[in-house]
Parts: structure tokens; C-alpha cells; sequence
């Protein structure tokens, strides 16, 4: 369905250069003539000048800043730039500095995505959607799931920080890769470490996803919602995949497939400028991923647009499996419940619970690896630097880092491209559906708000949200307007919790 | 019983206002770290947050915040209780407090006295973005409440 925003519309929409606003989600919403939601838009703050600060600094620094700028996921920075450095000076990193590079990669991503699936999606689903907005939170999950098993989360993810800890040389910002390769070996106490927190891991995961089925699919209305028409959007979905079409994290082709399932595009991530291009939308400062050989046709679901989608769900819709036998098993159980491709926005929630089985199976493999303790862990460049892109499944969705450098390995030109920018066009298309299936009249509830967070939060998105300020929750603006343009109801939540009406 | 309080300075100096909290953090660090108090700086959130919480019996945080309602620089000095909404569900829904909720409800070993000097901030999204010059200047500001705090938390109870 195409946008339905007429031109004469849109020229009314300005941005307000309200900078006590600025660092605030922000959601407009339009009215027909009959109050009626004719379109909403959402924006989330963004950071900005990247390309600028990269230029000029040595390449190989790269993975240690770039993992600075994410408060979330600084290993997947790290890894794609990594990646990027890699390709820069035109170099494959040894065998056993691959592999120590992948397990150290699968150990963050069972952390964040327990994390995940506990604590953030957690409110949503395990506390209940319907539940009231005061218990929709970490207190209400522990509330259902017992203190024990918090306690267990927490110290799964420990276990997990201390491993990244292990082998990245520092917990919070790894200095692991180098081009080439990995900075140090892992010795064989290290390495049992590892299998001793995979096999735990793997049983963790296990009973993560036994207590999905219970709480999730044991129950007739969560599944319903999942189902529902106000999550779903048919969609194209891309994602990293292995040789057999298999989800990887770590390393492999981007495959693309259309709503019906069907391969559209297959390429390695140095294509990726062949594939995707950005557009800009005048009321928002950030841009709209797209696959160019469909072109921008708007906010639009089916097989004729250009938007695709990111993040677990996607990753599962773009292949054709696992390459371990617990996550497998899984995947088929999901598909059989959902069908193939699943549209379902929520089901991220449940396909990032199979990953998390994933990541601990793979760790455990990794680990029992002969090789992962060879001391050649780095083949040493002597190329000519010029200019490289690196790639990674981050948690939430396809992560690109692109340098081009000067002789010397000085970079001149940057580019990222982040998991929600992948998803912006289908986050903003799912604001806009919860909006529509929820506001009639001019008045905005609080419970507008929740249910559009649930809506994007399946995502969860993650820009500006990598800055610290104080709670660390995103504030939300949401400005209803009438067909004219005029403001008519303003609500806002801010960082220290307060609501405004206006 | 000895009293172990630990400072811990939010935020990320590549970001603009965001290096306040390091920045301050530092400054304090060179009078409080050879009288015992344990300095931390970290650029995580939410529950990622965790260990830099675990193991003292007080915390000092210096951090940003945005409230839009008073000029960048002004400084807010805050306990848990100041921000009672702040654990509203939220995109990355959770944040310090509800690490430091969750902490308590798990029986780990959580701060009982939490106190939060925090900056009113003007861009935190700029990579490599100068430091607005009325944050900047609350540096100082912001290293004398820290370490009043610190002088009035380490008296004995």
C-alpha cells in the first residue's frame, strides 16, 4: 500500500528548529478531515558527523573508536570495523584469528541477546501487553519469572562479559581484531573457560526458549497479537548468510528476499552500494535505506517496493536455516508455527530467542575447535591500503563500516550504515500502523504511547539512544495536527520521566 | 563497617556535552582516588551498566541529562527518588535506575545511597562535537559537589 500523504500535505510539515527538543523520539501525526489518522510519522534522534571525525585518522584505529560510539553494542562496531580493515588492506585474517574473532562475537551476542529478550522485550511479553503500564518493566519480569531465575540471567551475562573480557583484552571496548587476524592467541585455560560458559550457555538458551513457549505460545492471546494485522508488514528482508544459506553472524554474503520468500539479490558486502541506496524524507534528518533495483516507492509493504527489514526475524526469513543442531530444530518449529516468510514484527522477539541457541551452539563449536589455540592467529598485511567495507549481523540487524584511505592508510572517506537505518522505513510504517489502529479524535493517551513503543521496540532501535544522558531512556514528543497543519494536541514524556500535555 | 563508595562518570568523550560525565569524573578522580574512593568511567547503558553498579556501598554518578528546562550547564544534583518516572517503559527500556531496581530485587550486592550529579546538556549526538562552552564551564562546578559528597558520605553513619 502507498503512502497515502498528498504532496500539498507534506509541504505543511516542518521541523520545528526546536532544540530543547532535540535528543527526543518524535512522532507526528496527521489528521483527516474526520480525525482520523491519515499518517504518523516517527524519528528517532541520530548521531551525526561520523564521516567528518573518521577523516584523517589511521584506519586501524577505527574498531577502538567506532566501538565508543554505541553504549550497546560496542563488539559489533569493533567487528565490522574490524572487517573493514581487513578489506582495506586487502587481507584475510588467519584461520585461527577468524575463528578467536567469531567466538568472541558469538559470546556478545547470546549477552545482548539474553539481555534482550529478558529485559527489554521482556515487558512486553513475558510481564504481558496488556498489563498495566507501571508493571511493563525489568521489576515485572522478575515479578513472573522469579527472583531464581533473574538471578540466573544476570549471571549468564556475567559469565559472558568476562569471556569478551577474556579474550578482547578489555570488557567494555575490545582491542582484539587487527588487520589480519586477532592482538593475542587463546591458551588452552582460556579456551576451557569457554567451553566450561558455552555448555552452560547452551543449556541457558535451552530453557530460555522452553520458558518462550510456556509464557508466549502457551497462551492464545499473545499469539493472536502476534499474528494481528497492526504488527505486520510484508516486507523484503535482508540479512548475512553462509555458503549453505544458513544464518551467520559473523561473516558470509547478504542475501535478500522478497515478501514471497524468493532470493531477489545474493552479494558480498563490498556490493552493498550496488544494492541499497538512501532516501531522504523532509521531515526527518535521517535516512530511509532502500534496495535500488526496486527504487523508493514510498512507505510501502509488497513485492513492488523497495523496503526491506533488518534484525533477527529478517535473518531467519533469509535463510534457510542453522548450522547447529538445537537452533535448527527451533527455526523449524517457528516456520511451521508462522509460515515462511514471517511478516510478523514481533516475532523478533522469538527469533532472537532461536539466535540466542545459535550463539551459545556456536560458541561451544568454536571452543572445541582444534585450531582456535594455534598461536598463528594474524596474517601480517603488505598490501597497499585503499579502501574496504566490513559487515556484521549485529543484534539488531546488518551492520556496514565503509573506509577508503590514502597510502598511508589515513582515512578520507567513512561511511556507516546501522542496523535501524536498515529498518527505518519499516519502523516508521509500523508507527504509523499502531497510530492508525489506535487514535480517533484529537487527543493523545498515554496508552498511545505504549503501544507504539511496543511497535518499535521489537526493533529496538538504536541511534541516539547509544548517549548516556541520564535515565538512558529515550524521551518521546507527539505532535497530533490537523489537516491543516495546525498543532492540536501535544504530549511529552521527558528523560526524568515527566508527562506534558498541551 | 567500612564504607566503600565508588564514583562513576557516564558518558562518551567522542560525543560532545556527553564527555562530561568522563571529564568531571577524571578531575574528581585525582582528589578522591589516593583517599580510597574507587573510580569508574564507563559509555555503556541501561543493564549493560551492571558491574559498574555491583559491589559498593555508595555510588557518586556524574552524568548528562536532558530535560529541556534549563539552560546547558545547569547542574542537577539528584537522588533516586528525585526521578520517579524515569522507569517508564522505553525504547532500550531500561535504564540506571532500573539496573539499580533490578540489582536490589535480585539480592545482589546494590549501593544503598545513590546520588547523582548531573548536567543539563545541549548536544549529545555529534561525533567528535565540541563540548558546548556553559557545559564545559560546569566542569568545576560539578567536581565540588562531587567531592562534597564524597567528604559527607565518607563520615562515619
Amino acid at each position: 500500500m502507498a503512502t497515502s500523504m498528498e504532496t500539498p500535505v507534506r509541504r505543511r510539515i516542518t521541523i520545528d528548529p526546536v532544540t530543547r527538543l532535540e535528543g527526543h523520539g518524535k512522532i507526528d501525526i496527521f489528521l483527516d478531515e474526520q480525525g482520523a489518522v491519515e499518517r504518523a510519522y516517527f524519528q528517532v534522534p541520530e548521531l551525526r558527523g561520523f564521516e567528518k571525525f573518521a577523516q584523517g585518522r589511521p584506519v586501524e584505529d577505527m574498531p577502538q573508536i567506532t566501538s565508543r560510539i554505541c553504549g550497546v553494542c560496542p563488539t559489533a562496531h569493533h567487528m565490522a570495523a574490524t572487517k573493514a580493515v581487513d578489506a582495506v588492506y586487502q587481507v584475510m585474517p588467519a584461520p585461527a584469528g577468524r575463528k578467536i574473532r567469531e567466538l568472541v562475537y558469538s559470546t556478545f551476542m547470546a549477552e545482548d541477546h539474553a539481555l534482550h529478550f529478558y529485559f527489554l522485550g521482556g515487558p512486553d511479553f513475558i510481564v504481558g501487553p496488556t498489563a498495566p503500564a507501571a508493571e511493563r518493566n525489568v521489576l515485572g519480569v522478575i515479578a513472573k519469572v522469579g527472583v531464581e531465575v533473574g538471578k540466573q540471567v544476570i549471571a549468564m551475562r556475567r559469565r559472558l562479559r568476562e569471556l569478551t573480557a577474556l579474550a578482547g583484552g578489555k570488557a567494555v571496548h575490545p582491542v582484539l581484531g587487527l588487520p589480519g587476524g586477532v592482538a593475542k592467541p587463546l591458551t588452552e585455560e582460556n579456551r576451557k573457560q569457554f567451553q566450561t560458559v558455552a555448555a552452560d550457555a547452551v543449556e541457558f538458551a535451552k530453557f530460555t526458549l522452553s520458558a518462550f513457549e510456556k509464557i508466549v505460545l502457551g497462551n492464545g492471546e499473545y499469539v493472536d497479537l502476534i499474528k494481528s494485522d497492526a504488527f505486520t508488514h510484508r516486507t523484503h528482508y535482508m540479512g548475512m548468510v553462509d555458503e549453505k544459506n544458513r544464518v551467520n553472524f559473523y561473516d558470509g554474503e547478504m542475501r535478500v528476499v522478497t515478501p514471497e520468500g524468493s532470493e531477489l539479490d545474493r552479494f558480498p558486502a563490498s556490493r552493498y552500494l550496488d544494492v541499497i541506496a538512501e532516501h531522504t524524507e523532509p521531515w526527518s534528518y535521517m535516512k530511509f535505506t532502500f534496495l535500488k533495483k526496486l527504487g523508493w516507492k514510498g512507505f510501502a509493504e509488497g513485492a513492488e517496493s523497495g523496503v526491506y527489514s533488518v534484525a533477527p526475524m529478517a535473518r531467519l526469513n533469509v535463510a534457510d536455516g542453522f548450522a547447529t543442531p538445537l537452533a535448527q530444530a527451533a527455526y523449524e518449529q517457528y516456520i511451521a508455527t508462522l509460515g515462511k516468510p514471517v511478516h510478523h514484527t514481533l516475532a523478533n522477539h522469538w527469533a532472537r530467542v532461536i539466535e540466542l541457541l545459535y550463539a551459545a551452539e556456536r560458541m561451544k563449536e568454536l571452543a572445541d575447535d582444534p585450531e582456535i589455540t594455534s598461536p598463528k592467529i594474524r596474517n601480517i598485511p603488505t598490501a597497499t591500503p585503499r579502501e574496504g567495507v566490513g559487515v556484521v549481523e549485529a543484534p539488531r540487524g546488518t551492520l556496514i563500516h565503509h573506509y577508503a584511505t590514502d597510502e598511508r592508510g589515513i582515512v578520507t572517506k567513512a561511511n556507516l550504515i546501522v542496523a535501524t537505518q536498515n529498518n527505518a522505513a519499516r519502523i516508521a510504517m509500523s508507527v504509523d500502523k499502531a497510530a492508525k489502529g489506535l487514535i480517533s479524535g484529537k487527543v493523545v493517551s498515554e496508552g498511545l504511547l505504549n503501544m507504539v513503543e511496543m511497535a518499535f521496540r521489537a526493533y529496538d532501535p538504536c541511534l541516539g539512544c547509544a548517549t548516556h544522558s541520564l535515565p538512558g531512556s529515550m524521551p518521546l514528543y507527539v505532535r497530533v495536527r490537523d489537516r491543516q497543519g495546525e498543532t492540536v494536541s501535544t504530549l511529552q514524556r521527558d528523560a526524568d520521566g515527566t508527562v506534558t500535555r498541551s | 563497617m567500612s564504607i566503600n563508595t565508588r564514583l562513576l562518570g557516564l558518558g562518551n568523550d567522542i560525543l560532545g556535552d556527553d564527555g562530561f560525565g568522563i571529564l568531571a569524573a577524571r578531575e574528581a578522580g585525582r582528589v578522591l582516588s589516593p583517599s580510597g574512593v574507587e573510580v569508574v568511567t564507563s559509555c555503556l547503558s541501561g543493564l549493560h551498566l551492571l558491574d559498574a553498579l555491583l559491589d559498593c556501598s555508595r555510588l557518586i554518578v556524574v552524568d548528562t541529562i536532558v530535560t529541556g528546562r534549563a539552560e546547558p550547564g545547569t547542574i542537577y544534583v539528584l537522588r533516586e527518588e528525585d526521578l520517579p518516572g524515569a522507569r517508564a517503559a522505553c525504547p532500550h527500556g531500561v535504564g540506571l535506575f532500573d539496573a539499580l531496581a533490578l540489582a536490589r530485587k535480585l539480592g545482589l550486592d546494590a549501593p544503598g545511597e545513590v546520588t547523582i550529579i548531573a548536567v543539563e546538556a545541549a548536544d549529545c549526538l555529534t561525533v567528535g562535537g565540541e563540548m558546548h562552552a556553559a557545559v564545559r564551564s560546569a566542569i568545576p562546578k560539578a567536581v565540588d559537589l562531587i567531592l562534597e559528597t564524597a567528604a559527607v558520605q565518607t563520615l562515619p553513619a
